[in-house]
């Protein structure tokens, strides 16, 4: 589902936030990314979005090269996509239901097919009674679930998610979880990039380390006493 | 969507202040010009005669001149009828022309333009083509007038062009500023839309929608407000100055060019937000 050819991305000359990665993830894998502060977590994702471009190799989704993609391909590219960010990102003037349903509205939805997804996965996300909020109404946690209900809206092929945990309460944090899950074992692959060892640790996947811009250590789930069962 | 209101009049207020001068260019010059071709029906060429030919060698002279494309008319004016509006034209006076003879004045042929001829460029021509046809003694025309009023025309619709090509440029990036400057309160909002897969035209469109309109209204409000300056002001002043040159009715603008005055507004907002999205939108730094 998503493969990375001796990807190097440096923003700034002779100063690589990525170098030479080779990486293969298999479709409806569960991934996570994980490595100190600054090893390039978010630049590997950012690069899987077309938030940025990689210096040398070359990136596939599903198949397809992104690498060279313009930005009239990048819109459809994205919507076969969920992205978490750990801001959030959510439209502040619009209401829960708005933003869960902007990405289905993008894509030419017809309303009521919309309205019905849109009740749907909020209700999945325990959003429902929230319909119409505003995001700002809402705690840290709800509105992390919004934006989760947004990836998920689409059911995205990929679900991209950098630190959706971060600024959450470990309940909160297992909430997330379950539905990331829920998504994983409907078909959708999942790339996370996370420093919650507790969590890698309470639900075991494929664990892949970045140290300064390289793969350090890509391990499979160590089945032990925490193991999730996969 | 919503806009600070004060930006949004600012930006309605500059377009509206841009069109609304060119407005009044345009007016003065399309009420001028009224003028040159007023005039210019009046304006004959005179053409006296040394020796009055006999009348089918006059009628052929008559026609031959008449063949000229420039020209619109030719008439003929004997010393006896230019004595008699001589006699006329000095009315109270007419007593100092008595004892004398006809033969004190000319007989000529008075050669009018054709309506689609008038210029300074044309008679000056038909004057040397006249000139070099020895059976005419003199020749006289309005020289000088026409040149002096073309050229005032041309020095008004340059300086109302310059100055209206400025201001509508000041209102192009006045228009542009407070889009960019709404842009940039709503930056995480646009970005978070080309997050989830928005089309650059999805997301540009409201704002280019918003934009056109405060460009409308901006046309809209100049055309309300030449209207009113030519209704007060205009109508007086240009008046009373263009009645001297007998003309008495001064135009508004006609409704073609209240309609491209309507349309440049909306082109205005248009460009200014196109120019101000151009910048936003991209798909790289998120
Ligand atoms: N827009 C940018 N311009 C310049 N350098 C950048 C930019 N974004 C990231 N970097 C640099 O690239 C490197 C990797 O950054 P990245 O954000 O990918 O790290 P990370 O693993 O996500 O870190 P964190 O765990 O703190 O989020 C860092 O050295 C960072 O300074
Ligand atoms: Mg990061």
């Amino acid at each position: 589902m998503v493969q990375f050819f001796n990807v190097s991305k440096a923003y700034q000359r002779d100063l690589n936030a990525l170098s030479d990665i080779n990486l293969k993830v298999a479709k409806g894998e569960f991934v996570y990314l994980t490595g100190p502060s600054g090893a390039g977590k978010s630049t590997l994702l950012k690069l899987l979005y077309c938030a940025e471009r990689p210096t040398r190799g070359q990136i596939l989704v599903n198949g397809r090269n992104i690498t060279r993609f313009g930005s009239s391909r990048i819109p459809l590219l994205r919507r076969n996509l969920g992205i978490v960010f750990q801001d959030f990102k959510l439209l502040t003037r619009r209401t829960v239901y708005e933003n869960v349903s902007f990405p289905l509205e993008v894509q030419g939805r017809k309303r009521f097919e919309i309205s019905k997804k849109v009740y749907q996965t909020l209700k999945n996300v325990g959003l429902e009674h929230r319909l119409n909020h505003y995001p700002l109404q809402l705690s840290g946690g709800e509105q992390q679930r919004v934006a989760v209900a947004r990836a998920l809206v689409v059911d995205p092929l990929v679900l991209l998610a950098d630190e959706p945990t971060g600024n959450l309460d470990p309940e909160v944090t297992l909430d997330i979880m379950e539905l990331f899950k829920g998504a994983n074992a409907r078909g959708t692959t999942i790339l996370m990039a996370t420093h919650d060892r507790g969590l890698i640790h309470q639900f075991p996947r494929r664990v892949i380390t970045l140290e300064a811009g390289q793969i350090a250590t890509d391990d499979l789930p160590l089945v032990d006493g925490f193991a999730d069962s996969m | 969507m919503r806009q600070s209101p004060v930006l949004s009049l600012a930006a309605v207020g500059t377009v509206a202040v841009a069109l609304a001068l060119l407005a009044f260019f345009a007016i003065a010059v399309l009420n001028v010009q009224q003028l040159t071709a007023s005039w210019g029906e009046n304006l004959a060429i005179v053409a006296y005669l040394d020796e009055v030919p006999e009348e089918a060698k006059l009628k052929r002279w008559v026609k031959e001149i008449e063949a000229y494309p420039e020209v619109g008319s030719v008439t003929f004016v004997s010393r006896a009828q230019a004595f008699e509006r001589f006699r006329k034209r000095l009315g109270d006076d007419a007593d100092l022309v008595e004892g004398l003879g006809v033969e004190v004045l000319p007989a000529s042929l008075e050669i009018s333009l054709a309506e689609d001829h008038l210029s300074e460029v044309t008679v000056t021509g038909l004057v040397e083509r006249l000139r070099r046809d020895s059976r005419f003694d003199d020749l006289q025309y309005g020289q000088g007038w026409l040149e002096k009023l073309e050229a005032f025309l041309l020095l008004l619709r340059i300086s109302g062009s310059a100055l209206g090509g400025f201001l509508v440029f000041a209102a192009l990036v006045i228009v542009s500023n407070t889009i960019k400057l709404t842009l940039y309160a709503r930056q995480d909002e646009l970005e978070a839309m080309a997050m989830v897969g928005g089309t650059s035209l999805f997301i540009k469109l409201p704002y280019l929608i918003e934009g056109t309109l405060q460009g409308v209204i901006g046309g809209l409000t100049a055309l309300g407000l030449s209207f009113l300056v030519f209704e007060l002001i205009l109508q007086e002043s240009l008046g009373s100055l263009l009645l001297i040159t007998g003309i008495d009715t001064i135009h508004f603008l006609p409704s073609t060019w209240q309609l491209f005055l309507i349309a440049c507004g909306g082109l205005i907002g248009l460009l200014g937000s196109l120019f101000a999205l151009r910048k936003f939108v991209r798909y790289g730094s998120a």
